[in-house]
C-alpha cells in the first residue's frame, strides 16, 4: 500500500510541476484526505515527497535532501499531536455514549407516576438543562385522598448530581404513606442525606401534600425557592413561606409544616430554580414575570400552564437552558 | 542479548548523545530516515524525562534480530522516585496538557513495544522496541 | 483570626479557587474566621456550597465563621436556604440598594 501511495503521489507532484493549476491542487487536496483516513503520519507525507522528488529531480544538490531530514524530524511531533487528539476524541465518543446510557438509566431509575385524585389537577414538565437531570420530582400519593408531591434540587448539575439523587428516591421509597406529614418526609430524608453527601454537597426540597376531602395543602421547605399560591377568588399570588435549612448540612433539623386551604380555581406553583438562579445581571427573568406569566393562563388547565411557562421562558432563553427546569402546579378543580 | 551500548544521562546535553547515538545505532540496523527520527524522537522524550524526573540514568541502546527481522530495543532506566501513578501517566492529554512534551504515550506511539517496569523510591526501567518493517 | 475578602462572581468556574483558597487555612483548632462579601456581585449553588463546606470544617474545630457585607441578593439566598438561621451573618447596611 506505502508504494501504491507514493506512486500515486508522484503523480499528482509530476502534473503540478508541469502545470501550476488550480485542479492539479484541488487533486492533491483530495488526496491528502485519503491520506489522513489512511492514518498516514505528516512526517510519512514529507517522506514520500521526498522520495517522488528523488525520482524526478535526481540531480538536486545534496543540502535540498538535507532539508527534507529536518523537516522529517520536526513534523514527528505534529504526527504525535494528531494522534493523540485522534485518541482523546475517540475517548470523547465513548463518553458520550456513556452518558447517553447513563441519562436512560436515570430517567427509569427516577420515574415517577402522577396522581390522579378527583377534584385535583396536576401540572409537571421537568427538563435538564444537559444529560442528567439535577432536579427530582417524586410523587407520593395513595391516589384516594391524599397526592404529596417533593421537589427537589440538587446542588450542581450532571453525574454528581444525578447520582445523589438516587439516594433521595430510596428515602423517599421507604416512606410508602401518603399520608406522612411534609416536616416528617423532610426531616427522614435529611438524616439520609446529611449521612451520605460530601460537606460541600446539598439538596434543597419542597415537600407538598394536598387532601383533597378537607381542601388543605400541607407543605414544609428544606431550603427551596418558596411556591407561589394562586387565590382565584382574590386574584392575587402570595409566597408559601416556610423556613427550614438545606438538607444535608446538619444532622437534626426541625422543620414546620404550615397550611393553606383551597378553594376551586385556587393552585400552588412549585418550581426548582431557587437557589441556582439568582442571577443578577441582564437574561434572568424574575420572579414577578414568571407569575404574571402563569396569571395569564390561570383558567388552562394544570398541564397546559406549566407547558405553555416551559415554552415561554425557553423561547426567552433562545433556547439555551442554563439550569434544570422543573414546574410543578396543584390546582383545585372542584 | 545483542549488542549493546549506553548513554549516561546527567545534563540536558547528554539528551543530544543518547540522541546521537540512538539514530546511529537505528542508521545501521538498516531503518529509514522516518524511522530514525521517531526512534531519535523516542529517546528524546525517555532521557528528557530521566533529566527532569530522576536527576540522572541512562540510556542503552540494544540491537536485536528475530526470525530474519532487526530491530532495535531503547531502554531508560533511573534511580529516581519512580512513578506513583502509571496508568496516569500513559493517559492521553496527561503530558501534554503541562507541556511536557510527546510523553509516554507519545514514546508508544513512535515504537512497537513499550514496557514500564517502576518501583516507587527505586526507580524505573522503560524498554521500548521498534522492528524495521 | 483570619480574615478574608471575596469579589466577583462565585460560580461553577470560580468556586474550585475559593475552595482551594479557603482550604488553606482550615482545619486549624479553633479558628475565628471573618469572610467579607461585600464585593461578591454573583454567587450560584456551588458557590453555596463551598461557604456551607468551609463553615462546617470550621466548626467542626472548634471555631466560628462570620460573613460579612451581604448584598439584599446574598442575603435572600441565605435566608431561603435556611443558612442565615445557623451562619453568623451580617447584611451590608451602607448602601441599602
Amino acid at each position: 500500500m506505502p508504494q501504491e501511495i507514493g506512486r500515486q503521489y508522484k503523480e499528482i507532484l509530476r502534473q503540478y510541476v508541469m502545470r501550476q493549476t488550480e485542479q492539479n491542487l484541488y487533486a492533491g487536496q483530495n488526496f491528502s484526505r485519503q491520506l489522513i483516513q489512511k492514518n498516514i503520519a505528516p512526517e510519512d507525507v514529507i517522506s514520500i515527497h521526498k522520495a517522488a522528488l528523488e525520482e524526478m529531480f535526481p540531480e538536486l544538490p545534496m543540502n535540498v535532501w538535507h532539508s527534507f531530514d529536518l523537516l522529517i524530524e520536526m513534523m514527528i511531533r505534529y504526527g504525535l499531536a494528531h494522534a493523540e487528539h485522534q485518541s482523546l476524541i475517540q475517548q470523547q465518543e465513548e463518553m458520550k455514549v456513556e452518558m447517553d446510557l447513563a441519562a436512560n438509566v436515570q430517567r427509569t431509575l427516577l420515574k415517577t407516576t402522577v396522581p390522579e385524585l378527583s377534584g385535583l389537577e396536576i401540572g409537571l414538565v421537568s427538563v435538564p438543562a444537559r444529560k442528567m437531570n439535577g432536579d427530582y420530582i417524586y410523587f407520593l400519593s395513595d391516589n384516594l385522598v391524599n397526592a404529596g408531591v417533593a421537589v427537589a434540587d440538587v446542588i450542581g448539575k450532571g453525574i454528581p448530581a444525578a447520582l445523589c439523587m438516587s439516594m433521595i428516591k430510596y428515602g423517599m421509597d421507604s416512606l410508602q404513606d401518603a399520608t406522612s406529614d411534609p416536616e416528617k418526609v423532610l426531616d427522614i430524608i435529611n438524616r439520609i442525606v446529611e449521612k451520605s453527601v460530601d460537606d460541600d454537597m446539598f439538596i434543597s426540597m419542597f415537600y407538598g401534600r394536598y387532601n383533597v376531602e378537607k381542601s388543605i395543602f400541607t407543605y414544609a421547605s428544606a431550603g427551596h425557592e418558596p411556591a407561589l399560591f394562586f387565590n382565584a377568588k382574590k386574584d392575587e399570588f402570595s409566597e408559601l413561606h416556610a423556613k427550614g435549612l438545606l438538607l444535608g448540612v446538619v444532622p437534626n433539623v426541625i422543620y414546620k409544616q404550615h397550611e393553606v386551604k383551597m378553594e376551586i380555581g385556587d393552585f400552588v406553583v412549585m418550581m426548582t430554580d431557587g437557589v441556582t438562579e439568582c442571577r443578577t445581571d441582564e437574561g434572568f427573568i424574575e420572579q414577578e414575570f414568571i407569575a404574571s406569566l402563569i396569571h395569564s393562563l390561570r383558567h388552562e388547565n394544570a398541564q397546559t400552564i406549566v407547558d405553555s411557562v416551559f415554552k415561554e421562558l425557553e423561547k426567552m432563553q433562545n433556547f439555551e437552558l442554563r439550569d434544570d427546569f422543573t414546574l410543578v402546579i396543584f390546582k383545585k378543580t372542584s | 542479548m545483542g549488542y549493546r551500548s549506553s548513554v549516561e544521562i546527567l545534563t540536558e546535553w547528554d539528551i543530544v548523545a543518547a540522541r546521537q547515538l540512538g539514530r546511529n545505532e537505528a542508521k545501521e540496523v538498516g531503518f529509514g530516515t522516518v524511522d530514525q527520527a521517531r526512534i531519535t524522537t523516542a529517546i528524546s522524550e525517555l532521557a528528557r524525562n530521566i533529566y527532569l524526573y530522576a536527576g540522572k540514568g541512562k540510556i542503552e541502546i540494544e540491537r536485536i534480530s528475530e526470525g530474519g527481522s532487526y530491530g532495535i530495543i531503547i531502554i531508560a532506566s533511573d534511580e529516581g522516585p519512580g512513578i506513583p501513578d502509571v496508568r496516569k501517566v500513559m493517559e492521553d492529554g496527561f503530558s501534554t496538557s503541562g507541556g511536557l512534551g510527546a510523553g509516554m504515550p507519545g514514546v508508544k506511539r513512535l515504537m512497537d513495544d513499550f514496557k514500564i517496569d517502576t518501583v516507587l523510591g527505586e526507580g524505573t526501567v522503560i524498554k521500548a522496541t521498534k522492528w524495521i518493517r | 483570626m483570619v480574615k478574608g475578602f471575596i469579589s466577583g462572581e462565585i460560580d461553577a468556574f470560580t468556586a474550585p479557587v475559593l475552595r482551594e483558597k479557603l482550604a488553606t487555612v482550615q482545619g486549624k483548632e479553633g479558628l475565628q474566621a471573618e469572610l467579607d462579601m461585600s464585593d461578591v456581585s454573583y454567587m450560584d449553588s456551588t458557590g453555596l456550597g463551598v461557604i456551607v463546606a468551609f463553615f462546617k470544617n470550621i466548626n467542626a474545630n472548634n471555631g466560628h465563621v462570620k460573613l460579612t457585607g451581604l448584598s439584599p441578593r446574598l442575603k435572600r439566598l441565605f435566608d431561603i436556604t435556611g443558612l442565615g438561621e445557623i451562619m453568623d451573618i451580617e447584611t451590608d447596611d451602607k448602601g441599602g440598594n
